[in-house]
């Protein structure tokens, strides 16, 4: 059954030990990246693994595929020449741009490890989740950031 | 990706190593060595990790590993490096022993022991993190589950990103019940502090003060409000609400070099436990080791040339502190480290992970499981003093001379300094401690900047700058944020470069940090 990354933003520390673990597994290159709203909180942007991938169609040498049964896009590192097409064509900026090994990183969900992607278990406050679709019906994308209060952290 | 086949790796536990927290961890081995750290979800964090503890692969084969004794950044093989030892200690009165952090309870004792078998008398500290001042408060044993119990829980510093593992108790408690008070101390909004309920931001090293001020301290000639910026009622009702609150907490995280006077802090975190009757929680890299002496009072012994040779155990000393290494000329020193460094003779040691040993967290002892082999030629502690004389592990400990602190005089020299007008062109920097950047092995560090500074010197986001005080300088990019007053600047100081930049005191024999005046343009 597909899973999908989910932030709950009432608990995000803003911490980066999503980061953390991202790099350290991945050879110093992280690919969970995060945003700063305005110096005021920090939210952790990962790979939403969509339905219509647009860094998939915008791959010039077909690097990038999705399973259907799993709902992950995945690049093959074998293929990928580093052209960063798919780093310009994501709408949500989660493909890293640096290009240190000559190709493009890009989160595979850690599918080499079967307890599921290590940013969400090292997640120290318990933000990220990995749930499955039924868990998230309602929402099909693969990150959703949710939250009771908006932006709760900021008014005390 | 590929899934590894489990046949192919072995996973090790241990105990995280790099904070007080203290949380299991399992290192991942294939057939080339350590592959990567994995999170045991059964474990005492439920598998959550901070970044120190994800880091804990990239320490063990770090690129610098030593493996070799190196003299001046040259080869020195053990047999003359045992022969240079033992002259050393020919004459003990001339040899001070020091010991820094990446040392176990057993390695601390064995220390001591060798001093006293071979008559060593100068003994010291060279952990000068100002959070080593927190170590009497480790006494009683926490569980996170404590904050739960609370109605209020008083944070010093920064903990969301010093000591994130306490972050999810902290946050639920809030989340829970809005009548939960969170009061956050601080000189600058940190992601701690834009989460509480109440944030006494202060104006910067006037903390202490502030502190002193909640613990209802009257000091002669001090006006608390006046000079910390916080109001007079504001104080009052936090004071009241924490002595009157059941089971309220005291959350103390201490940055380098963030707080003038790191003493003074404590004391008053000391005076306020005592006044609101609340127990200290204290939250730390390593908890810190005494000598019999202050390690002020060694540099005093170097400058009259008592002292010729200093053997230190650790990973820090001297190569994270080059700004004491003017006074420091004179003498002949050993240090040992896991990394390379190109001054001193350094010994390759190896890293808590691959000790078997005993180690001081929140929640009491800790045994490191020592089922990870060191690294290729990294020496035990134990084996490196067995090069000068073999001597038994006991249950010897020193105690160092007491300190007195003279409360007014210190509170009058933080309210001196802080109506001492900042030379021109000039910002004050401050130090933080930011988990994601311990020993710069994540990301390199970056200045924290007010927009309005910036735009006096002409800076623009993500600018790179050099930096420059009067020890050193380094060259970095620039954060833009309204966090922080205008007039300062805060760098994580997690490399030698960045705590290599400020000024220090010697007071009390004790080696202080403070925030340091630098100048600061663009590169380029």
């Amino acid at each position: 059954m597909a899973k999908r990354i989910v932030l709950d933003l009432d608990l995000c520390c803003g911490c980066r030990s999503c980061e953390a673990a991202c790099k350290a597994a991945f050879k110093g290159e992280a690919r969970i990246r995060h945003g700063d709203i305005a110096g005021e909180a920090y939210l952790p942007l990962a790979c939403k693994h969509c339905n219509e991938p647009l860094c998939l169609a915008a791959c010039s040498v077909d690097a990038i595929t999705k399973d259907e049964a799993t709902g992950i896009v995945t690049r093959s590192a074998m293929i990928c020449i580093g052209c960063q097409s798919c780093a310009y064509a994501c709408p949500f900026g989660v493909i890293d741009a640096p290009l240190i090994r000559h190709i493009s990183q890009k989160c595979s969900l850690c599918s080499d490890r079967e307890e599921g992607p290590r940013c969400v278990v090292a997640c120290s406050s318990g933000a990220l989740k990995f749930l499955s679709d039924k868990e998230i019906k309602k929402h099909q994308i693969g990150m959703r950031m949710v939250s009771k209060h908006a932006f709760y952290r900021r008014s005390p | 990706m590929k899934k590894v086949d489990p046949a192919f790796t072995t996973v090790k536990k241990t105990v995280c190593p790099f904070c007080s927290f203290g949380c299991e961890l399992g290192v991942v081995f294939d057939d080339f060595g350590v592959k990567g750290v994995e999170y045991i979800k059964d474990g005492s964090s439920g598998g959550r990790l901070c970044p120190r503890g994800s880091a804990a692969a990239l320490y063990l084969n770090h690129p610098l590993r030593l493996s070799m004794p190196i003299k001046n950044g040259k080869v020195l093989d053990w047999t003359k490096l045992s022969k240079n030892l033992k002259n050393a200690f020919d004459k003990p009165a001339s040899v001070a022993v020091t010991f820094d952090r990446n040392l176990t309870i057993e390695d601390y004792r064995s220390i001591i022991g060798f001093c006293k078998a071979t008559g060593v008398e100068n003994i010291a500290s060279t952990y000068f993190e100002p959070e080593v001042l927190l170590r009497e408060f480790f006494g009683k044993s926490f569980s996170v589950d404590d904050i739960g119990k609370a109605r209020m829980v008083l944070v010093v510093g920064d903990p969301f990103n010093q000591t994130p593992m306490l972050s999810k108790a902290l946050i639920e408690w809030k989340l829970r019940n809005r009548k939960n008070r969170l009061v956050v101390v601080d000189t600058m909004k940190t992601h701690t502090a834009a989460f509480a309920s109440d944030f006494l931001k202060c104006r910067t090293d006037t903390e202490p003060l502030l502190l002193l001020g909640l613990a209802q301290e009257n000091i002669a000639g001090v006006n608390v409000p006046e000079t910390t910026g916080v109001s007079v009622s504001k104080i009052a009702d936090i004071s009241k609400d924490l002595k009157q609150s059941k089971d309220a907490l005291i959350l103390v995280c201490l940055s380098f070099a963030h707080t003038y006077d790191s003493m003074l802090l404590v004391e008053g975190i000391k005076r306020l436990s005592a006044y609101a009757g609340k127990q200290i929680i204290p939250f730390v890299e390593f908890p810190g080791f005494e000598g019999n002496q202050r390690f002020g009072t060694i540099l005093d012994k170097i400058k009259k040339k008592k002292i010729k040779h200093l053997v230190n155990f650790g990973e820090l000393f001297p190569f994270y502190y080059p700004q004491i290494s003017k006074s420091l000329k004179t003498v002949n020193i050993f240090a040992t480290s896991p990394i390379k460094h190109k001054d001193h003779t350094v010994l390759p040691v190896a890293l808590n992970l691959e000790k078997q040993g005993t180690i001081l967290t929140n929640r009491g002892d800790q045994g490191l499981s020592g089922t990870i082999n060191p690294a290729s030629g990294a020496r035990m502690v134990s084996e490196i003093l067995a090069l000068v004389k073999k001597t038994e592990a006991g249950g010897r400990t020193v105690t160092p001379p007491a300190v007195t602190i003279n409360l007014v005089e210190r509170a009058k020299r933080i309210v001196a300094r802080t109506k001492t007008p900042r030379k021109k062109k000039t910002l004050r920097l401050l130090g933080e401690k930011v988990s994601y950047n311990f020993l710069g092995l994540f990301e390199k560090e970056k200045l924290k900047i007010n927009p309005l500074d910036a735009e006096v010197l002409g800076l623009k986001p993500t600018d790179a700058v050099f930096l420059k005080s009067k020890y050193g300088e380094v060259n970095c990019r620039i954060k833009l944020t309204t966090d922080i007053d205008q007039g300062i600047v805060v760098i994580p100081a997690e490399t030698p470069a960045a705590k290599g930049l400020f000024e220090y005191e010697v007071v009390d024999n004790i080696i202080n940090f403070i925030p340091t005046e630098v100048e600061i343009w663009r590169k380029g």
